[in-house]
């Protein structure tokens, strides 16, 4: 019976709906020190997606209840974590040390992880995309692109 | 996803130019959506599903070029007809919405976002949510008129707001690239690459018979694309379906009618520009696509709505002409140069494909600013889209609620304060009335549908 209750509350809506329910309560609090004209649209939004979440829980509870079965939100929940974390990575590494290094690492990187295995492939596409980037964006349009705060302090 | 992940690089080109730009994106990611659905039964847009009926029956007959180039002239046609609409539509509604003050303006934001959530199908609920989450979104920053800071929890890169462009990207750029990376996908080459493409011109006569499917084609899509909510995949399954119930030989379809191809491109091209017929007067857009153009608008300083006309008019009609003539262009570039290219880049391994996307996710980001700050801001919002995305709550009702949200609080306040702060302001002429009563219609409008299909339904079963 327990072991029940916990997948209903672990179906991907029910969390989606009790994330977005705590997300908006919080965001009211700061609505208490606008002026009322100017807290009336954030607040109507928060407390429409209070309602809106409550609602959405009700429904998705009432299918668990029916017995429906809920679609998993991914086929291999590891590769997409994977490649959420290699972007953040990729975004950290570029504050960090660069736009150049991380991109000349992150492109056959993700290629590799996620399948591509050519070595030659990938030297070529790598040294394409970023020559492009540099004759492009530096060269062309005179864009910045991060240095790294490493190198900077 | 191509237009999203292009609107920051319009950054530094001339409004004109980089809304050329996206038109020419627009009108060819429509066509472009063809080839894999030709050669792979992979539909490169959702409103290609019904191009794959038989588009690739036709590919494993060895007509896939035949295929293609009658979907690149289906195209263009398309194209044209919607860019003659949305010439001849758009400039005498914009006089119309002329007319509009605060309230009306502001009505009009509500019946935009009230269209767009119930007119697009599926759960409400989730619309709304949608809708409010944009909207949300839109008040962070400083408040438009006593300048207090709100939501902004001290980051001074919040408080102009949050740029449409990092929320675009996020939303519409970022989940596509995850399922890139998420299957490996193994495409069949062999159709791509044995295209074997005859010189367009010779095709020609071969496809003169379809001319009946092009103007009923032509006539559907510009009329899914002026409809709030609807879109280029509904509009090419009507049209497919409209096609074949008059066909002679209706048998033949499904297994490599060239004419299903007709019908369906024809039509979902047909949706493009009329969808930016209510985008660009009442900065309402017919589709996704029309709401990311809309972001494109904004990013170049331009308010969609009817003040475009009267402020910008050389911006707008000169946006026209490029529709038109990207349409017109589509045959001979997509026709002869692009189509065999584009064909063999499906060939190309996924993953250094989403590999290569990601860094120019980056760039574009990164680009608007300067800053890292905005790149995380990407992610954050890329991460809420896939998750929206995976629970099936539709995007566009938050572009549309970032865009409007701060449109329709702006436009509330003036009214209010045009009646000293009584909220009855809002109902005191008739255009508000109308527009009230338009908003209670496409709400209820469905919940009666449904409930009339349901009871209709509960008859039959019984």
């Amino acid at each position: 019976m327990s072991d029940h209750r916990t997948h209903r509350l672990l179906r991907p809506e029910t969390l989606t709906a009790l994330g977005i329910a705590a997300a908006a309560f919080a965001f009211l609090y700061p609505t208490s020190t606008l002026r009322p004209i100017s807290a009336l649209l954030p607040a109507v939004m928060l407390v429409g997606l209070i309602i809106l979440s409550l609602l959405l829980l009700i429904a998705d509870q009432r299918k668990a209840s029916a017995g429906e079965e809920t679609e998993p939100m991914s086929k291999s929940p590891g590769r997409v974590a994977g490649a959420f974390l290699l972007i953040l990575g990729y975004a950290l590494a570029t504050d960090l040390i660069g736009f150049y290094p991380s991109t000349a690492i992150t492109i056959p990187l993700v290629a590799w992880l996620f399948g591509y295995r050519n070595p030659l492939g990938l030297a070529v596409a790598t040294l394409v995309v970023v020559g492009a980037i540099w004759l492009i964006f530096d060269y062309g349009m005179s864009q910045d692109f991060p240095a790294g705060r490493l190198w900077q302090e | 996803m191509a237009i999203s992940v292009l609107v920051p690089f319009t950054f530094g080109l001339e409004p004109l130019v980089a809304l050329g730009l996206m038109a020419g994106i627009y009108n060819g990611a429509m066509y472009g959506g063809a080839i894999p659905a030709v050669l792979l039964r992979i539909p490169g847009t959702p409103a290609a599903v019904a191009t794959t009926f038989d588009g690739y029956p036709m590919a494993q007959k060895g007509e896939g070029g035949f295929a293609l180039q009658v979907a690149v002239v289906s195209s263009s046609i398309g194209g044209i007809a919607s860019a003659f609409a949305l010439m001849l539509l758009a400039p005498p509604l914009s006089k119309v919405t002329l007319l509009f003050g605060p309230s009306e303006v502001f009505w009009v934001a509500v019946f935009g976002l009230a269209s767009i959530i119930f007119l697009l199908g599926g759960n409400p609920v989730k619309g709304l949510i949608s809708a409010c989450f944009g909207v949300f979104v839109s008040v962070a920053g400083s408040d438009p008129i006593y300048g207090n800071d709100r939501y902004t929890f001290g980051q001074l890169e919040l408080l102009d707001g949050v740029n449409i462009v990092i929320l675009l990207v996020g939303l519409y750029a970022l989940p596509p690239v995850i399922d890139l990376l998420e299957t490996p996908l193994k495409t069949d080459g062999v159709n791509s690459s044995k295209l074997g493409t005859e010189p367009i011109w010779r095709a020609l006569p071969r496809m003169y018979r379809f001319w009946k499917t092009w103007i009923r084609s032509s006539i559907i899509g510009i009329w899914i694309g002026i409809l709030p909510g609807a879109g280029g995949s509904m509009a090419a399954f009507m049209s497919y379906n409209e096609a074949r119930r008059a066909s002679k030989t209706p048998d033949t379809w499904g297994n490599g009618e060239p004419e299903g191809v007709a019908a369906a491109e024809t039509a979902n091209n047909a949706d493009t520009a009329s969808a930016l017929i209510p985008a660009l007067t009442l900065g309402i857009p017919g589709t996704a696509v029309a709401a990311v153009m809309l972001g494109g608008l904004l990013v170049h300083g331009l308010q969609p709505g009817p003040m475009l006309f009267r402020d910008n008019p050389d911006v707008v009609f000169g946006f026209m002409w490029q529709f038109l003539f990207g349409a017109i262009l589509l045959v001979l570039l997509g026709g002869a140069l692009a189509t065999n290219s584009f064909a063999r880049l499906l060939n190309l391994p996924r993953p250094l494909l989403g590999s290569v996307i990601i860094v120019l996710m980056l760039i574009g980001v990164y680009s608007i600013h300067g800053r890292m700050f905005d790149v995380y801001l990407m992610l954050g919002f890329g991460a809420i889209g896939w998750v929206m995305d995976k629970l099936k709550f539709p995007l566009p009702p938050v572009v549309l609620g970032l865009i409007l949200g701060g449109f329709a609080e702006e436009n509330l306040r003036l009214a209010l304060r045009i009646g000293r702060g009584d909220w009855l302001v809002l109902f005191s002429n008739t255009t508000s009335l109308v527009l009230v009563a338009l908003t209670v219609a496409v709400v209820v409008g469905p919940m009666i549908k449904r409930r009339i299909q349901g009871a209709k339904r509960e008859e039959a079963t019984s």
